[in-house]
């Protein structure tokens, strides 16, 4: 595991690109518990200060320190994306393996379950979502929802991993040794399946972050617990812009940029580590 | 080492020294695979040169080189490939992309395997003539048109396969298309890998009796490769035999089936059943060796009844008899005669 | 013909079913929550002063029959179904009484154009784009792309949408940054409405096309990589056909089929751009109304936002699909 690690690292430039992008903001999340101030707290100190070297992000138009609102909130961003990831990784996993196992009648009927998650456009839906339970609408409640709406597209590629493994010869084997079907799909398939799995949980968060950050930034979150949509909502609502408060928005924009491209390089070029083809390619490549 | 081979005028293609290499170059691991190493032959005009041998015997790797399809990582190291229509050129790898384009399926065509394969799926019949052989016919639509129709004719192919996409195509019908695809242009070398491996005997039969009549109507020069030794005995007027990376032996096809001299061939020769015999064939031992990292000295040592301690250290030069040339310090000139 | 006949029923069936379930979600979240439309428009009223109790109960009267909350929740169910085969949502509450169907027909057509310009231009340069830099491998312009592509597809539209508005609208104000075209100007095809609707959106259709246009590209590229390592590239490399036309009609063509599916699953994705990109930039279209419509609290028009929303996207994808056995000789269906 670790050998392969190194080996990405050395030879892989996304994934070294990727791997310090996301360390950087793992690192100012791991920060925000070191935070001088309650993250939930306004006006404890002069707002509306530019960068410096006392509050080296500057201050916002409600007396925080953006440096320490932004580490926080990326913190809490980036748990939210991690915990939607994770849920849906489970739908995903059971539509995909028993879809792609079981093929027939239960595949076509949850195909058309998963195609029409695809179609519907989620955004309205969310909306509608916060339209009734506005302030009931906490992250706990968003990141399920959202999960139980975004598994759809990843069930597909599991269920591709799945059929094509059901026709090899081992999967023959298990089910003459009168293994249950739960007992195949979890102790044989998913070895299989997991590669995809984790390229596709990157991929997830970087979702369902973009969809969280579009949602508060709108105020239909919780906007009170920061994160990085919040920040901008505030500012927003502070007209920071106009005010020439630019800090406010730049430095959770930059943050929140960092942590996309970089899941998007680790996930790409995982992607790429596991795909045999593309492998081939760079060989070919890679000569003098 | 110039080639002593028969007819003796200028060769269609002459190969001389060739070594091409794949260089690797991974996360750190590098490795070179010699999947040909220092062949050498010529085939005349009006020619059909069998190549045989079986997988990773280097055989593919030998005719992407002569096609002129060397891309990393594949590298031609050292040796030429000289073709007479291409005369002061030791390669067409190394030829100008003006002189390649001309030569391209004017003078040098190719029949590959695969036949589902090698056509565009998307593609009717029809566009794909105009793809490769428009240009350089010279010709106005509707005169291409006719010679296009006659040409199909010719290999028992309707008009209406024009209009046909490559899978509503029977496997017969998809490699005649080929094969009329590679002969429309009257190229003067034609190089054929595997054409028949996919299909049935019988169509086998027949494409290729279709293949040799061509071949003699439009008098161009042929390289056959196929491991199957039937179709060389069928079809080929030479026969070279690889093994490993090397041309091991080559001469007149009769002559080396009836006196094959270099062990492989010989079980090559034998494994293939006669009518009246039932003896119970005997299989060669071992296992192909892998080019990354070959034997010493004869690459065939390992698994020949015959090796000597000389085999194990040198590689075995080509000697010739009447045309028939053998690598083998047992069988060779320089051994015993041939029985 | 009869196969495709099949495959349009099968698709058609899919279309509905998508609806149906969307459509019923909707109205499933919508009434399965403890906020009653009508007493929030009942406090708003009367949290302008006081009114005489009976009139209140009137109004709840006919506000409960507008907003088809009269009767039974079965009696509602079958209301509302009424109602939406007819396209009529009720009344828009924040626009009292203008109905939700008015609103939404004169949003509508400003949402579609804009979709399907920007996801027009994405897909076609993405795609083509793509496809030259798998081919030209060593290109260092295609290289170039390709790293930018791959730094502004994770970035999601919001946050394009705000950097474009920042620099074009603040820091070099050259294009305008509000509503679909100038305010003052008449609706009609005068080349200056004509203009001003094109100049207005410039910016939204750039924001979405950054965004789109990587994704495309990434995928393209990968895709025609694999297919130039095809026999059939390789073959007609070897009969000397030129390279244009190699990647023309045997890398691109066959790349395209795939892409094609892609956009049809990528609609829905597209369409919450474009919705929030609209709000950013102020654009008049239903993405503007729904979050709009959020803010002032209007039931019956963000259901009916929702709902459209979803028909017009499944009918997009149902229009796709339809095409796709036209564009596929190797589909059995035409």
């Amino acid at each position: 595991m670790l050998a392969v690690l190194r080996d990405l690292v050395r030879h892989n430039p996304e994934f070294r690109i990727g791997l310090v992008l996301v360390l950087l903001v793992l690192t100012l999340a791991a920060l925000s518990f070191a935070s001088p101030y309650p993250e939930l707290d306004v006006y404890v100190v002069p707002p509306d200060v530019p960068p410096s070297s006392a509050y080296w992000f500057g201050t916002t138009s409600r007396g925080q320190d953006v440096f320490w609102q932004v580490c926080t909130a990326i913190r809490h961003t980036l748990a939210f994306g991690l915990t939607v990831a994770l849920v849906s990784r489970l739908i995903s996993l059971g539509v995909g393996l028993l879809a792609g196992y079981k093929g027939g009648f239960v595949d076509r009927l949850l195909m058309s379950i998963n195609d029409t998650f695809i179609v519907i456009p989620l955004f309205p839906v969310l909306v509608l979502f916060y339209f009734v339970l506005r302030d009931n609408m906490s992250w706990l409640a968003l990141a399920l929802i959202m999960s139980l709406l975004g598994w759809s597209y990843d069930a597909r590629l599991i269920r591709s991993v799945a059929m094509s493994v059901k026709t090899r010869e081992f999967t023959q084997t298990s089910v003459f040794s009168g293994m249950t079907t739960r007992e195949i799909l979890l102790r044989e398939h998913l070895p299989y399946v997991l590669p995809i799995v984790f390229s596709t949980t990157l991929a997830n968060m970087n979702w369902s972050i973009g969809l969280e950050v579009t949602l508060s930034v709108l105020g239909f979150t919780d906007i009170n617990t920061p994160s990085i949509g919040g920040m901008i909502y505030w500012a927003n609502q502070h007209t920071a812009l106009v005010a020439g408060i630019w800090w406010w928005i730049a430095f959770p924009v930059i943050v929140v940029v960092m942590a996309f491209i970089g899941l998007f390089l680790l996930s790409v070029s995982l992607n790429e580590f596991i795909d045999p083809r593309s492998r081939l390619a760079r060989m070919g490549q890679a000569t003098s | 080492m110039s080639v002593d081979t028969e007819p003796a005028a200028t060769p269609a293609l002459s190969v001389e020294r060739l070594k091409a290499y794949y260089r690797t170059s991974h996360f750190g691991v590098s490795r070179e695979v010699r999947a040909v190493d220092d062949v050498s032959f010529a085939i005349g005009k009006d020619e059909i040169y069998g190549l045989a041998g079986e997988s990773s015997s280097g055989k593919t790797t030998l005719i992407k080189a002569i096609a002129g399809l060397v891309r990393p990582p594949l590298r031609i190291e050292d040796g030429s490939i000289r073709f007479a229509f291409l005369p002061g050129r030791r390669g067409l790898h190394l030829a100008s992309p003006s002189e390649v384009q001309r030569v391209r399926w004017r003078h040098l065509s190719y029949i590959m395997q695969g036949s589902m394969s090698v056509l565009n799926p998307l593609r009717r019949v029809r566009d794909m003539f105009v793809d490769f052989a428009f240009d350089h016919m010279g010709l106005g639509r509707g005169a291409f048109a006719r010679v296009v129709e006659a040409h199909l004719a010719r290999v028992r192919l309707e008009p209406s396969v024009l209009k046909a996409y490559p899978h509503e195509l029977s496997g017969g019908m998809r490699q005649r298309v080929t094969i009329a695809l590679a002969t429309i242009c009257k190229p003067d070398f034609i190089i054929a890998d595997e054409p028949t491996t996919a299909l049935d005997v019988i169509v086998q039969k027949d494409v290729l009796d279709m293949l040799r009549e061509i071949q003699r109507e439009i008098s161009s020069s042929m390289l056959f490769v196929t491991h199957d030794m039937g179709v060389h005995a069928h079809l080929t007027d030479r026969l070279g035999i690889m093994y490993a990376g090397r041309l091991v032996e080559d001469g007149r096809t009769v002559d080396i089936f009836a006196r094959p001299r270099h062990p492989y061939t010989r079980h090559l020769v034998a494994s293939l059943p006669r009518i009246g015999e039932d003896r119970i064939r005997q299989g060669l031992e071992g296992n192909p060796p892998n080019l990354a990292d070959p034997p010493s000295g004869c690459r065939f040592h390992p698994r020949c009844a015959l090796a000597m301690d000389i085999c194990r250290r040198e590689v075995p030069p080509m000697t010739q008899q009447n045309g028939h040339r053998v690598a083998c310090f047992a069988t060779g000139a320089t051994g015993e005669q041939p029985q | 013909m009869h196969a495709y006949l099949a495959y349009l029923a099968k698709r058609i069936g899919q279309f509905l079913l998508v609806v149906a379930i969307g459509i019923n979600l909707a109205y499933a979240i919508t009434h399965l929550t403890p906020i009653d439309p009508v007493e929030q428009s009942v406090a708003a009223v009367t949290s302008y002063g006081n009114a005489a109790p009976d009139a209140i109960n009137q109004m709840r009267q006919s506000l409960r029959e507008l907003y088809g909350l009269a009767g039974s929740p079965l009696q509602q169910y079958a209301t509302f179904w009424g109602r939406v085969l007819h396209a009529d949502f009720g009344p828009s509450l924040s626009a009292f009484p203008t109905p939700v169907s008015t609103l939404i027909w004169r949003a509508l057509p400003w949402t579609i154009g804009l979709l399907v310009t920007s996801t027009l231009i994405a897909w076609a340069c993405g795609n083509y784009l793509g496809g030259l830099a798998s081919y030209y491998r060593k290109s260092r312009t295609l290289k170039a792309v390709g790293i930018v592509a791959m730094m502004l597809h994770p970035i999601p539209y919001y946050i394009v949408a705000l950097i474009l508005l920042i620099l074009f609208g603040y820091v070099v104000p050259i294009l305008p940054v509000g509503g679909g075209a100038a305010m003052n100007l008449e609706r009609g095809f005068t080349f200056d409405y004509i203009g001003s609707v094109a100049a207005h959106s410039v910016l939204p259709v750039a924001s979405l096309v950054l965004v789109g246009i990587g994704s495309w590209f990434l995928g393209m590229r990968s895709l025609a990589s694999n297919i130039v390592t095809e026999d059939y590239v390789a073959y007609a490399e070897l009969a000397g056909v030129e390279r244009s036309r190699i990647l023309q009609s045997y890398v691109m063509r066959n790349a395209l089929m795939p892409q094609v599916t892609g956009l049809a699953m990528s609609l829905g994705a597209i369409f919450n751009g474009a919705v929030i990109t609209e709000k950013v930039f102020g654009y008049p279209g239903i993405g503007t109304l729904l979050i709009d419509a959020v803010y002032a609290g209007d039931y019956s028009l963000v259901l009916g936002v929702a709902t459209i929303s979803i028909v017009a996207v499944s009918a997009g994808v149902l229009i796709i699909d339809l095409l796709y056995p036209l564009l596929d000789p190797r589909v059995e269906a035409v």
